[in-house]
């Protein structure tokens, strides 16, 4: 049994060896690359645009613009609900007659390379009429702001009103209420996006490579906008440089692309650099909350009563209002509060459209609810982690039903035995171990966070599982891997049913061309529901292959067992043969198991595979997880040391103990620089003023704490065969809100620390003046 | 981010550098190791048509002494520089600020003189040229200048290097017998500063203050000399109180810099804390050098 074995991947061999193939790795005869033009005006009306200089520069093949795509071309849908109706507020792949941010796709210029394209874009004359730049949402909704859209800059404006709110505030013994802010920042993998498209004019054939995340869903988007067949369209993922949610989504390019392949007939390569990825890529975060939270006499929260603002950007893009919708129905967290009133808008600005980022509105509703809670427990003067204690869901309540949804999914956290976990956490950290106070000048403190975090979500995966006549087993998988180590835990499953060895099961992902459908990768979904596939259809390998076996050698399947690739009588020293050799048999006309010559179809002969397609469940599956950190901070710089940091989480059931630490570590090294560093500004006239690494800070070495785990497989979910529960998520979701709360127990002081990132000068500004 | 197209050249002499920086004129630009200027030139904020590249140029990237001279040139890589035991004996300060220059990829191809000829505010290498008082050797086809430091930093991105001009060498006096810091808060370990502080600390055989000298940098357009608080250590023992009591005649109205990031406010309140732990440093390092 390999499941659960804790073995390095599979995959960091190549990589290592530096034979991973990523999308700039890749080339075709005749290729040329293509660039995009993008706006300089936040906001502007188009009047003309001239690109007859630029066609004459050498090396130039062609400019194309919003006159040369189909006129009745719409814009790039939302691939998943939203509440209300978002159409108005849909990108066109290119600017039509208006741009709305810094970065806004307006031309495509393709050429024989990179320099002569960017040669090129000086040349092209664009007369634009500029408009007022909007960059903040308050401003925006402001009766006479201008409008961005014409639909108007309120684009939701919704919410949830459980229990009954009004009561339990009237009624409290103690209430706080503070505003908290989480600024924009995103997903930075190494790897930017870059595209590859070729078309085979003859056979009609699309290929696209550099695909990524939801390969299939972009491929059906895709046919959708060039009016081809869907499977004359191949959308293929190489290896990925990370994505944490930015990557893979149906952006521009991904239609300008292989558009302009089609049309040139040439193979067209754009690879992003990393400055247009800061204006291009989905930004995220950016959300104000307002927290009013209620407790009565004995610490026992009554109510959450919230108000979220989430700066959309200029459009609305495929992940429609996720961020704040998901913020919204889980806000609650791991606590037992029936009063729960939430008012969201969603406002477009001139800035970059959003999407998610690992943990999309977790991060932020943690950051301000564990916050609120750290201020409740000051008000009431009650140790925080009791305050907490008394108030988490217990374990007979589960499944706990929130009460809100998501994406028109109820918000159901399924399983778990939180206070158990939450306890664990306490003991494993020594939350309760007294410290020194104060070290050189520095103060000391320590901070904690509860929080929920989902997983599984999306309707379905599938998985098909050949093996061939040495006995190598293939899976090829509907979802996609940017780096999480698919590869490895993947085969990890299939060789504890079928007992092959990992070495010889390959893993095929993110390619439209080798299976008919695929779900893909986000929200932590791939062990859950991709892994739920596999088990079944490795079950059906092993039941397969015990049946041809039973039949040729006529002994009840009862007394056949799978072992070491092989099929075995019980008792016996000898195989009675090998998968290889079951696949053998199996192949389509082997005469061995024919039926008689008359008939034609040859249903048991369709080789030694099986595919397996399973539905999601549709709350997903929730872990409860604990973070706590100790901290140093200097008041009189407003410095802050992360000594170490820790994070606890019953993950149901882990499928590799190595990968799961990885995840938690590289989490909490990305919630770090979301807490410390990383910040997209805008100027007041709507430049991005963070358009390279020296402007935005991504965390380092220098920045990283050790970090301990804690991880528990204490409650299995049901809803999985696996009994598992993602963790690509727990790492960073916490971070702001446990290091917030340890600097103000540092500084012993909770008023501050309530806007991100926590900059020097933002904890210093914290610094009660009597400390300093 | 490709560059704008431009026309490149790679002398092999300063002579032959020279000679093309004086006919390919205002339109050439002189690159060093490129950490400040390839990136300007992808981003196409800098576009020169003409540029020449010093990096083939030998006898540019020579550190060596000349009696109680110390004689650097322009093209030595700062990671080089801080690798050398001769800056390490003679020059602490000039190493103790390396050390907090970039990362050691950037130093591996940074020049001292490029970033010195950068002059960006919140760069070390200027402040340690002020503390060392040093003399930069400025060549052109009319011949030799010497501009002493604190008239060669001008302002943000400004030197005394006029049209035709190549920082060749910088000469600084030995200072072996001292000890020196340069202490700075950034965001992240290696970025810009936020405010530096460069001390340089000898001591009489009593072990009191014989002469110090601090500069602060990242402050404003140019590092900052406080002679006021070192004139008032000297013949005095160091101590945290002593230095604090002395750092309370820093002058925070030279500073400048406020930003909506970092405000000048702020700057005011590390300025000193900066300065505090530099000389406290240096105090400690020079007390080690007694033993």
């Amino acid at each position: 049994m390999t499941i659960g074995a804790r073995i390095p991947r599979v995959e960091d061999a190549r990589f290592l060896r530096g034979e991973g193939r990523y999308v700039a790795d890749l080339a075709m005869p005749f290729m040329v690359e293509a660039y995009v033009l993008r706006s300089p005006y936040p906001h502007a009306i188009i009047r003309s645009i001239d690109a007859s200089e630029a066609l004459k520069l050498e090396g130039v093949e062609a400019v194309f613009t919003a006159a040369d795509v189909p006129a009745d071309l719409g814009p790039i849908v939302c691939r998943i609900p939203t509440h209300g109706d978002l159409s108005p507020y849909l990108q066109h792949p290119l600017a039509q007659d208006r741009v709305r941010y810094v970065g806004e796709p307006i031309a495509v210029i393709v050429a024989k390379s990179r320099a002569i394209c960017e040669d090129a874009a000086e040349l092209v004359e664009i007369d634009f009429d500029p408009l007022p730049a909007i960059t903040s949402p308050y401003r925006a909704i402001e009766p006479n702001a201008e409008p961005i859209h014409e639909a108007g800059n309120l684009a939701g404006d919704w919410g949830f009103d459980l229990g009954n709110v009004e009561e339990a505030l009237k009624s409290a013994a103690y209430t706080v209420q503070e505003s908290f802010s989480v600024q924009r920042h995103t997903a930075m993998p190494m790897e930017t996006r870059g595209l590859l498209a070729s078309y085979d004019r003859g056979r009609n054939l699309l290929e696209v490579h550099g695909a990524t995340k939801v390969v299939h869903t972009n491929r059906n988007m895709l046919a959708g906008m060039l009016g081809m067949s869907e499977q004359d369209i191949r959308l293929v993922e190489p290896d990925v440089g990370g994505s944490f949610g930015a990557r893979g989504e149906f952006y521009p390019e991904d239609f300008l692309i292989p558009f302009a392949a089609k049309r040139l007939c040439k193979p067209v390569r754009w690879i992003e650099d990393r400055v247009e990825h800061f204006g291009a890529i989905n930004h995220s975060r950016d959300s104000d909350f307002v927290v009013t939270v209620a407790a009565d006499e004995n610490g026992i929260i009554t109510a959450f009563d919230v108000k979220l603002v989430t700066d959309m950007g200029g459009y609305i893009r495929t992940h429609g209002d996720v961020v704040p919708s998901h913020a919204a129905a889980c806000f609650p967290g791991p606590y037992k509060v029936r009063n729960y009133r939430i008012n969201t808008k969603t406002v477009m600005t001139n800035k970059t459209p959003t999407g998610t980022y690992r943990a999309p509105g977790m991060f932020e509703a943690n950051f301000a609810r564990e916050r609120a809670i750290d201020r409740l427990a000051d008000k009431m003067g009650l140790e925080r982690a009791e305050l907490r204690r008394r108030n988490l869901i217990p374990a007979e309540m589960m499944p706990w039903h929130v009460g809100t949804e998501s994406v028109k999914r109820p918000t159901i956290f399924d399983s778990g035995d939180y206070p158990a976990v939450f306890e664990k956490a306490l003991a494993g950290y020594g939350w309760d171990a007294p410290f020194e106070r104060e070290e050189n000048g520095w103060l000391r403190g320590r901070g904690l966070c509860a929080f929920v975090e989902p997983s599984g979500l999306g309707a379905f995966e599938g998985v098909r599982l050949e093996v061939d006549q040495r006995g190598n087993v293939t899976i090829f998988s509907g979802s996609s891997n940017q780096g999480q180590g698919h590869e490895t835990v993947l085969a990890q499953i299939v060789s504890s049913i079928i007992d092959v060895p990992v070495e010889k099961i390959a893993v095929r992902h993110g390619d439209t061309g080798i299976i008919t459908f695929g779900g893909g990768t986000y929200a932590s979904r791939t062990a859950v529901l991709c892994g739920e596939a596999l088990y079944n259809a490795s079950h059906g390998i092993r039941d397969k292959a015990l049946k041809t076996a039973s039949a040729k050698f006529n002994i009840p399947v009862e007394e056949l067992e799978l072992r070491e690739g092989a099929v075995w009588q019980a008792g016996k020293n000898e195989p009675l043969i090998t998968l290889g050799g079951i696949a053998r048999i199996l192949m389509p006309g082997n005469p061995e198991f024919l039926k008689p010559p008359s008939d034609k179809n040859i249903p048991d002969h369709d080789g030694l595979v099986v595919t397996s397609y399973i539905r999601g469940v549709p709350g997903g599956t929730w872990a409860f997880a604990v973070h706590i950190a100790d901290v140093l901070v200097d008041p009189r710089t407003g410095e802050t040391k992360v000594e170490k940091y820790f994070v606890a989480c019953d993950v149901g059931r882990q499928l590799n103990p190595l990968i799961v630490e990885g995840q938690l570590i590289g989490g909490v090294a990305q919630g770090l620089g979301g807490t410390f560093l990383e910040e997209l500004t805008y100027s007041e006239d709507g430049q991005l003023t963070t358009g390279t690494f020296a402007d935005y800070m991504m965390p380092n070495v220098y920045n990283m704490p050790p970090v301990s785990t804690l991880v528990l497989e204490d409650v299995k979910p049901e809803g999985n065969v696996l009994g598992v529960k993602g963790v690509g998520e727990i790492g960073p979701s916490g971070v702001a809100a446990a290091i917030g709360n340890a600097i103000a127990d540092a500084l012993k002081s909770n008023t501050g620390l309530n806007i991100l990132p926590f900059t020097p000068e933002r904890v210093l500004s914290a610094v009660p003046t009597v400390t300093r | 981010m490709k560059p704008a197209p431009f026309e490149y050249f790679a002398p092999r002499t300063l002579d032959e550098a020279l000679d093309l920086l004086e006919s390919e004129g205002s339109e050439a630009r002189v690159i060093a190791g490129g950490q400040s200027l390839v990136p300007m030139l992808a981003l196409r904020l800098a576009r020169p048509e003409v540029l020449i590249d010093l990096n083939r140029i030998p006898e540019l990237s020579r550190i060596r002494q000349e009696g109680s001279t110390i004689h650097i040139g322009a093209m030595t890589r700062q990671a080089h520089a801080l690798a050398s035991s001769l800056v390490f004996e003679q020059l602490p300060l000039l190493h103790y600020g390396l050390q907090n220059v970039g990362h050691p990829p950037t130093r591996a191809r940074g020049t001292l003189g490029g970033s010195l000829s950068h002059a960006d505010p919140a760069a070390e290498t200027p402040a340690v040229m002020l503390a060392y008082k040093a003399d930069m050797v400025l060549k052109s086809k009319q011949g030799e200048r010497i501009i002493p430091a604190d008239e060669f930093t001008l302002g943000t991105f400004d030197t005394a290097i006029e049209p035709g001009e190549i920082l060749a060498e910088i000469r600084v006096q030995a200072k072996p017998n001292e000890g020196a810091a340069l202490v700075e808060l950034s965001r992240r370990k290696g970025d810009f500063a936020m405010a530096s502080a460069a001390a340089r600390v000898s001591l009489a055989a009593d072990g009191t203050c014989a002469e110090a000298h601090l500069i602060v940098g990242a402050v404003a357009p140019v590092p900052l000399r406080f002679d006021a608080v070192t004139d008032a250590l000297k013949g005095q023992k160091f101590s945290e109180a002593v230095v604090r009591e002395a750092l309370e005649l820093m002058d925070l109205e030279l500073f400048e810099f406020d930003n909506e990031d970092i405000s000048l406010e702020y700057r005011r309140k590390i300025g000193p804390v900066m300065a505090e732990r530099a000389l406290l440093q240096a105090f400690k390092r020079a007390e080690g050098m007694q033993k």
